[in-house]
């Protein structure tokens, strides 16, 4: 029996498409290439007894989906962490962002009263420049050869969103949509930590150091998620796959069905629609609609054979932006990272490894000439702390972003840098806590090579693409095509490459213009 | 004596709107510190037979509006060209473009065919895009938050003329507004030179890198040069850059405009909100309906009006306004002319401008050394040698050499700028001497005018040359600050005129003419 649906790729976006095509009714199949749901959302066992999070550590669902979806039946439970972040310095200190806003100013006010003044406007401000930019996010991107009356609700809507900003609000986003986060963090704030806490924030996962003009959006960006610039993301039960697992659950409850180690290698395409897809092993499964989960490069240029594109759509595929700069080391240990003589509950949250903001610029330089950091930009979470039951007793799983490890490297090769990169890391975090080295049971090293060739992410970019200006909403993931539709028939588009695709959102508005879509023919 | 209006700054912005206010019959007076007219278009005799353009050295961006409405040639304004760019390479190549499309499609087909193939194609496109660009050059910035019909109907305008656009255009204007100027020229040439040379002019004046996003915008403005309706060409204006400011005084003078120079302000007057003229260093006072003033916000702002005429918001706006100078000008008064290993000799490649701009890496790394408050060890350097097209700036047989040199921060983190001025003077001959050693011989006198310089003498608060950064949070209605873009003051009959303003700095004018067209235009009613 044919699929209505084929959805390639089980990443939180394709489930959450599948979960809503399913419960529209449609005979919905889910092709996963890897042993496993969740795509860079998951778990991996990385010594016996030690479940650390492969990719991403946190992870963050829209809420309305959450609450379509009924998540938290089908196994979801988000716990919180005692702190947001943890910024420890080189001499020993440390800056904690509690949850209890009291507690953090206290620790602020111990590094500058000035900026423990400052902390609660600029949150507040963040907060509501944050809501104009999701709704922003919320909407499809208008049409601009055919403008609908939705396109001019929408409009208005938004014009009135930014009006409600009042004047300094308004300003600001004015200013902070082109801004470098170096300088943005530096008219508010006056002590190191803290400014180089909140400026990493808009360097994750980009091709951008604190000083590139943009940063600040990317802060923006992440931070519209959850209305917070630094504590976005969640702490789920069981570790960041929970998210995963619970949305596959829904969906499988709703009647689709997800096949792991089920590769797609080929869009098959017959006159200019989508009809099946091929799998690595031969097998060819006939679709309705196709809707690819995967980055828009790898299902463009690699999946669909070019010669069914317009030249200039393949050019603009070709230029849409993806150089990772991300790699992720995991550690098991057998004890709590001595980082700075905190308690555990200070490292509960996100630590951000860098003395100034200075630092994370250092880091980027290297990569700009294709060399990662010596003295990368490192954050780390340690999910144990808040979750034991992820590591043996009294052991923990420290999970590490390391930043700057550009994908395309000069001279040399990720494979035969795979131990320095590990070394690097191990080393700039015992910077902070020396006795860490000690410590290490296991380490996993994922490089960006790593992330393009086993998981799939194009220029192993984890966000499917630069967060840059003239790649989101009208230019995601290119311009004239941001409505999950592609030039061919019945080929659909979502992810974290599409509009709204950083936490699940691009799932479920692609479910919708399927449905539209099947209904109209 | 009581002025119609008064104008602090006879540099050519400051000229320009009292020209306009003069030819309007408005009573102007125009202020100027120094002891000449110009501010930073200027021409300087700073060693005996030798006319340096002492600060901004090439012209292209002068708008056309501006030269025929004001009659500039008629009052002495005589454009040159400035045939191409070479750029010396260290591995003994060069690239050379020129005027000449078609030689210069066979030069860059020496370094890459695909690369010659995609310049047409590029020039092609930009030159969409400047005719884009071209009348918001010209418009006051609307007000994003104003319920006026009148700012949402600009705002209309620029949303109906970008989706008139064709579809190919839409998508290279939205890059051009956003993207690194290396991101942008890497989708069009492989040629590690050319896009290096080509990404220079996106950092002119401001502290970023090539590759920092909102740096291809000012590729355009290569493309919008308009001298005698030649699109994209450059010039330079014969007697140095300072006949411009000259030409445009004399319209002034024409049009009934006093200019007044070693006058230099100490203060707006401002009563009740309201400001009524300006007092001058010697305690002088000039009372004058409407003030304009064409120095920088801080200067306007923090220095010559009491703080508690403004409101707080206002002033820490200002505040933040970036400066952040990054270049500096280190002037040659030359023996002989240089010349350069890769391609000896007189050529006619020495009529161009020079740039040091070997390779992306290069520039890149002149700033990430200026990041960390040093200047940098191996400069981008962009030179003109005028004395080849305009003999008056040189005794025969000698020559001037104008540098133009990024990164050279304001802030340094070790020393002062008058003690590394000389240091600083070294790097760049040293870096011109890796391309053309016979520098250091024929080098009879050397200027070297730092940010701190550029501060103290001509009033660019940190040295900055646009009078501001030209970034995209300082551009169009956030120029100079968010909610002031229209030129108008929070204090009123106090206008700002200069090129800390829409559409910002270059040798544009538009600046000036905007305002001036703008209190016109408010006196009409």
């Amino acid at each position: 029996m044919r699929n209505d649906v084929v959805v390639i790729g089980a990443g939180h976006n394709g489930l959450v498409a599948a979960a809503f095509l399913a419960k529209a009714g449609l005979k919905t199949l889910v092709l996963e290439r890897t042993e496993r749901v969740g795509g860079g959302v998951r778990m991996s066992e990385i010594a016996p007894g030690f479940r650390c999070p492969t990719l991403a550590h946190t992870a963050a669902v829209d809420p309305t989906i959450v609450g379509a979806l009924a998540l938290e039946r089908h196994g979801l439970e988000i716990l919180q962490s005692d702190a947001h972040v943890c910024a420890p310095t080189v001499d020993g200190r440390a800056l904690t962002l509690w949850r209890d806003p009291a507690r953090a100013l206290r620790e602020i006010d111990a590094f500058s009263s000035r900026d423990g003044a400052r902390y609660e406007p600029f949150l507040e401000s963040v907060r509501r420049i944050s809501s104009v930019l999701a709704a922003a996010l919320e909407s499809l991107p208008p049409s601009l050869d055919a403008p609908t009356a939705g396109d001019l609700v929408a409009g208005l809507k938004l014009g009135r969103a930014f009006r409600a900003l009042g004047k300094a609000d308004a300003h600001r986003l004015m200013r902070w949509i082109a801004m470098p986060v170096a300088d943005l963090v530096g008219d508010w704030f006056e002590s190191e930590p803290l400014r180089a806490t909140v400026a990493a924030g808009g360097v994750l996962g980009s091709f951008l150091g604190p000083r590139s003009a943009g940063s600040s959006l990317v802060l923006l960006l992440l931070g519209a998620i959850h209305a917070h610039p630094i504590a976005n993301g969640w702490w789920p039960r069981g570790g960041v796959g929970a998210v995963s697992d619970a949305l596959a659950e829904a969906a499988r409850q709703a009647g689709a069905i997800i096949r792991t180690d089920a590769a797609v290698e080929r869009i098959e395409i017959a006159d200019d629609a989508a009809s099946a897809v091929t799998l690595a092993s031969g097998e060819t499964i006939a679709a309705g609609a196709t809707l690819s989960c995967v980055d828009p490069k790898r299902t463009l240029l690699k999946m669909v054979d070019p010669i069914h594109l317009a030249p200039e759509f393949v050019r603009r595929v070709q230029n849409i932006r993806a150089r990772g700069t991300l790699a992720k080391v995991n550690y098991a240990v057998s004890e709590l990272p001595d980082v700075a003589n905190q308690l555990p509950a200070a490292l509960s949250g996100r630590i951000r490894l860098a003395p100034d903001v200075d630092a994370i610029e250092r880091a980027f330089d290297a990569a700009k000439y294709g060399r990662f950091s010596d003295e990368p930009w490192i954050e780390l979470t340690i999910p144990s702390v808040t979750d034991p039951s992820l590591a043996p007793d009294g052991a923990h799983v420290v999970s590490a972003y390391v930043q700057y490890a550009p994908y395309a490297l000069r001279g040399t090769t990720w494979d035969d840098e795979r131990q320095r990169l590990g070394e690097v890391a191990t080393r700039t975090i015992g910077r902070y806590a020396p006795e860490f080295e000690s410590t290490i049971i296991a380490r996993q090293v994922i490089t960006p090579l790593d992330l393009e060739r086993t998981y799939g992410f194009t220029g192993g970019h984890i966000f499917h693409g630069e967060l840059a200006l003239d790649q989101l909403v009208m230019g995601r993931p290119v311009l004239g095509w941001t409505r999950y539709a592609t030039p061919i028939r019945n080929l659909y588009l979502c992810g974290a490459g599409t509009h709204c695709g950083l936490n699940g959102g691009s799932g479920a508005r692609v479910a919708k213009e399927i449905l539209r879509d099947l209904k109209r023919t | 004596m009581k002025y119609d209006a008064v104008v602090i700054g006879g540099g050519h912005n400051g000229l320009t709107a009292a020209a306009y206010l003069g030819k309007a019959g408005r009573k102007v007076l125009v202020l100027e510190r120094r002891h000449v007219l110009g501010g930073a278009a200027v021409t300087e005799e700073v060693f005996p037979g030798f006319k340096f353009s002492v600060c901004s050295y090439v012209v292209s961006l002068l708008r056309p509006e501006i030269i025929r409405e004001l009659d500039l040639p008629r009052h002495g304004l005589e454009i040159l060209p400035l045939d191409g760019t070479f750029t010396p390479m260290p591995n003994g190549d060069y690239l050379w473009r020129v005027n000449d499309h078609a030689k210069t499609r066979r030069e860059i087909a020496r370094h890459s065919k695909l690369d010659a193939e995609a310049y047409d194609e590029y020039g092609k496109a930009m030159v969409e895009m400047a005719r884009f660009v071209k009348p918001i050059l010209n418009m006051t910035p609307p007000d994003p938050l104003s319920r006026n019909p009148r700012e949402l109907a600009k705002f209309w305008f620029l949303v109906r003329r970008f989706s008139r656009l064709a579809d190919a255009d839409r998508y290279n204007q939205l890059q051009l507004m956003t993207m690194s100027a290396v991101d942008f020229l890497d989708q069009w040439f492989e040629t590690d030179v050319l896009k290096a040379t080509m990404a220079a002019s996106g950092i002119i004046g401001t502290f970023l890198g090539i590759r920092s996003p909102g740096t291809a915008y000012v590729l355009l403005h290569h493309y919008m040069g308009e001298i005698d309706g030649a699109f994209r060409s450059w010039g330079f204006a014969r007697g140095g850059t300072g006949a411009i400011s000259n030409a445009i005084a004399d319209a002034a003078r024409e049009a009934g405009v006093e200019t007044r120079t070693r006058a230099g302000v100490a203060r707006i007057a401002v009563k009740s909100g309201q400001a009524t003229g300006v007092v001058l260093d010697n305690g002088d006072e000039v009372t004058a309906d409407v003030v304009l003033s064409s120095v920088d916000p801080h200067q306007t702002f923090l220095r010559f009006i009491d703080d508690r005429e403004l409101p707080g918001d206002f002033r820490d706006e200002v505040r933040r306004y970036k400066f952040r100078g990054s270049s500096a000008k280190v002037n040659l008064a030359l023996d002989a002319l240089p010349h350069f290993t890769c391609l000896p000799g007189d050529g006619p490649h020495l009529r161009g401008a020079l740039s040091i701009s070997p390779s992306v890496d290069y520039m890149e790394r002149a700033y990430d050394e200026a990041k960390y408050g040093d200047f940098s060890r191996r400069p981008y350097i962009d030179m003109v040698i005028p004395s080849l097209t305009d003999p008056s700036v040189a005794p025969p047989g000698k020559h001037v050499l104008s540098c133009f040199v990024q990164y050279a921060p304001y802030k340094l983190a070790h020393g002062t700028w008058d003690e590394r001025r000389e240091a600083f003077g070294d790097t760049v001959i040293d870096t011109l001497a890796t391309y053309a050693p016979n520098i250091r011989d024929i080098i009879l006198h050397r200027q070297v005018v730092t940010p701190l310089d550029l501060e103290r003498e001509w009033g660019l608060t940190e040295g900055n040359i646009f009078q501001g950064e030209l970034t995209p949070e300082q551009l169009f209605f956030a120029r100079p600050v968010p909610g002031w873009a229209q030129y108008t003051t929070p204090i009123r009959n106090l206008w700002m005129c200069g090129s800390a303003t829409h559409p910002g700095g270059g040798i544009m004018g538009a600046p000036g003419r905007n305002a001036a067209l703008r209190i016109l235009k408010r006196d009409r009613g």
